[in-house]
């Protein structure tokens, strides 16, 4: 038992020097953000594909936005993926299309396999341009990101573009506000420390873009993913495409506001990153592709993440079972130094990386909520194990994945 | 003492321990003092004109009072309504000297003038500056900010300090410093051994370049360019007058021969060498440096993440696909063009032609 202990915690280290080497490369390294600055050019054209079921309470909001978005309007169309919606988003949609002839083509699914990858596979047959942009309903462009996630393509080794998510519900609960705090730290500090160190930033699968070549040549959306995003970074990757992290090209989002949807998209994100996990672990590390050494360790650290959530809680039962049998190596000075060692510094790692986010983001009062986290991330482990065990317990129980649209806060459209 | 009450001090004390740390958060929790969403301006398109739109704007009330001043050759002094005050030039810049601290020659002063004007040197103006009129600054000039709804001529040496928009042309004389967003709805002409940061025009002379746009340059319309790549794990030479009609993409080092044309874009890992004439249709990126020969012809986006030096006669964009050229140094010889942008984020600066 004292190894796999052992093991543990060597897992548990990494990650810590890597929180830190993150929020450090963030707070004093080079900053790159080549492609911000293109704020002229010949732009081509775009299609951006909005993901939409049931989503009436939010879908105008982004189509008024997507309309006044700064892009010359005969080279930007919109098609908003209706995926079986049962409420009045398509009414909405058509409404829209009708206000703005042109600009707007609705793809009404009526029918097939659910999910947001298999809805957007089948809108494919509409898409014509080189450039692709994606957003999730509940997302609210501003005028210039267009633009800015369209920039990033001028560079013919980008297959894939990243923009920066922003909680616009945050004062609501509790919730709300650690979700703007881990978005935070999530975004200002992790990404862009990908992006700096020029290893694996992660496609989030809105306020994104794809290159249509790139998709094409991989192979199309993945439908059979519960994490669509994170099967086509990887995917990317291997083929040698870069993503690449716009962390000023900002989108409002809306978050959970109650602790069981957050349970259930944290579930379906661990799902969705250990199926990429299993699937793109040995090809990344040992394949041969274009990828460097650098992106090969960083992305295998990337689709680890979830794992370490049961790897900790594994931790924990096995460091409590050996302290009541006794066994205590050297005589428990190692033990109690590393102990102390790693509580002043290795549990500070994703909180120092956070409070560097929000520090870096200018805002002062919220970093107060910091010792809340732990909440977060205790239901997170939690969360994030049981949808592990029964990732494992699959082919035993003979569940099949189902992909759950995270349920809508906001009370008008 | 009395046992119980000994554990239910002790009960208490360990409770007040534990939360006091916490007591931040249940205050912030409860007054909500920043709990709002991050600032993120929805209607923020990086317009280089913002200022200038807005500060119009501001100018609006002053515009009659100032037709008034023109006409009658006359200056007024006045306060705007957040308490600015301004000076109203009507006939010459003759007024500005008694608005001008006797010990430093500074201008605290809006001042908007309503007919061509020429100032004289060495005058600092530590608010904006509006001329309705071609307006032509001496030497040493110091401006805040300033909007001319004609000409601006800036002398040698003058100094911007946040923007300046003409909506004609704008042409700054040898060694003006150009902080900030400096834009023109006509052109910008800079003399050598200007520094720039951000510009925007239709058509950028840098140095002794004519800003006339050529008529080979004036093609409109979306180009059609290659899909298709070459990866290059190595060092690539791209031979003198080669046509390759593919994106190309080089971990190593990427070096252009003089005369070669590039159907698509190119982008490399390392530093970036283009000899004379060579010809790109596509984006031209570098993630480290680049040098640009002379007579070069780019049709895309010319980035370079850590500098970037343009010999003469190379020209960036057309009149018809304007297009941006930015790193975070820039160094501009004599005799290139730049249709679009401009943007170096730490400095820019024209140098002689070698």
């Amino acid at each position: 038992m004292l190894y796999p202990l052992i093991g543990i915690i060597a897992l548990i280290l990494v990650y810590t020097a890597r929180h830190y080497f993150f929020t450090l490369n963030r707070l004093f390294g080079f900053q790159r953000h080549p492609y911000i600055d293109i704020d002229t050019a010949n732009w081509p054209k775009v299609t951006i594909l909005v993901a939409a079921h049931n989503e009436e309470k939010v879908i105008s909001q982004i189509l008024t936005a997507l309309m006044s978005a700064h892009y010359p309007q005969d080279r930007m169309l919109v098609i908003p993926v209706n995926d079986r919606s049962t409420d009045r988003t398509r009414e909405i949609i058509d409404r829209f299309c009708n206000d703005y002839p042109g600009r707007i083509r609705p793809f009404h699914r009526t029918s097939g396999k659910g999910g947001k990858a298999a809805a957007l596979k089948d809108a494919m047959k509409l898409v014509q341009t080189e450039v692709i942009l994606i957003f999730d309903a509940d997302y609210t462009p501003g005028g210039g990101l267009i633009r800015q996630l369209v920039a990033p393509f001028f560079d013919p080794e980008v297959g894939g573009v990243m923009g920066r998510v922003v909680p616009l519900n945050v004062g609501t609960n509790l919730l709300t506000r650690l979700l703007d705090l881990e978005r935070a730290g999530g975004y200002q500090v992790d990404q862009q420390a990908r992006m700096n160190l020029r290893l694996v930033p992660q496609h989030g699968g809105t306020v994104a873009g794809v290159r249509l070549s790139a998709l094409r040549q991989i192979g199309g959306w993945n439908d059979n993913t519960l994490t669509e995003d994170t099967d086509l970074t990887y995917r990317l990757l291997l083929a040698g495409w870069k993503t690449v992290y716009q962390n000023r090209s900002e989108c409002y989002e809306e978050v959970p506001e109650t602790w069981p949807v957050r349970i259930k998209q944290i579930m379906r994100w661990a799902k969705g990153h250990n199926q990429a996990m299993v699937a793109y672990s040995l090809p990344l590390l040992f394949g041969k592709h274009r990828a460097t050494l650098r992106e090969r360790l960083d992305g295998f650290l990337l689709l680890g993440v979830y794992v370490m959530a049961p790897l900790t809680l594994i931790g924990w039962i096995l460091a409590l079972v050996l302290f009541y049998e006794g066994v205590a190596p050297l005589h428990g000075v190692i033990a109690i130094l590393s102990f102390t060692a790693f509580a002043t510094t290795g549990n500070f790692a994703a909180f120092f990386e956070i409070a560097a986010a929000v520090r870096l983001d200018g805002s002062r009062q919220r970093i107060c909520l910091l010792p809340f986290l732990v909440l977060g991330f205790a239901v997170s482990i939690f969360a994030v194990s049981r949808a592990c065990l029964s990732q494992l317990l699959a082919p035993i129980t003979g569940a099949k994945f189902h992909w759950d649209k995270t349920e809508r806060f906001r009370t008008s459209s | 003492m009395n046992p119980a009450l000994a554990t239910a001090l002790l009960v208490l004390l360990v409770g007040i321990l534990f939360v006091v740390p916490l007591l931040p958060a249940l205050i912030e929790l409860r007054l909500k003092r920043d709990a709002y969403p991050l600032n993120v301006i929805q209607q923020y398109a990086g317009e280089i004109r913002h200022f200038s739109y807005g500060f119009r704007v501001y100018m609006e009330v002053l515009l009659e009072p100032l037709q008034k001043c023109a006409v009658s050759g006359t200056a007024l002094k006045g306060a705007m309504p957040d308490g600015d005050e301004y000076l109203l030039l009507g006939h010459s810049s003759a007024a500005l000297s008694s608005s001008i601290g006797k010990k430093t020659p500074n201008c605290s002063s809006i001042v908007a003038a309503g007919v061509d004007m020429v100032f004289p040197d060495g005058i600092t103006f530590t608010k904006e500056v509006y001329a309705a009129n071609k307006l032509v600054s001496g030497q040493r000039n110091i401006f805040q900010a300033l909007l001319g709804e004609n000409d601006i001529h800036l002398g040698r040496a003058s100094t911007i300090i946040r923007w300046a928009h003409a909506v004609g042309a704008l042409r700054a004389e040898p060694d003006c410093d150009l902080h900030g967003r400096i834009s023109s709805d006509l052109k910008i002409q800079l003399e050598s051994g200007c520094a720039f940061q951000r510009l925007n025009a239709p058509c950028i002379a840098l140095g002794n370049s004519k800003a006339e746009v050529p008529d080979d340059l004036a093609e409109t319309g979306e180009i059609s360019l290659p899909i298709g790549r070459r990866l290059v794990d190595e060092d690539l030479e791209i031979k003198a007058g080669e046509v390759v009609a593919i994106n190309i993409i080089t971990r190593g080092r990427l070096h252009i021969r003089a005369g070669a044309r590039v159907l698509g874009s190119v982008k490399s890992n390392q530093h970036m060498t283009l000899d004379a004439n060579v010809s790109v249709e596509g984006s031209l990126i570098s993630a480290s440096t680049m040098h640009i020969g002379p007579d070069c012809r780019i049709a895309g986006p010319v980035i370079a993440e850590h500098g970037m030096a343009i010999e003469t006669g190379t020209r960036c964009g057309s009149i018809g696909t304007p297009t941006t050229v930015t790193a975070p140094t820039i160094e501009i010889a004599d005799g290139v063009m730049v249709f679009g942008t401009v943007w170096a984020r730490t400095e820019g600066r024209v140098v002689p032609k070698r």
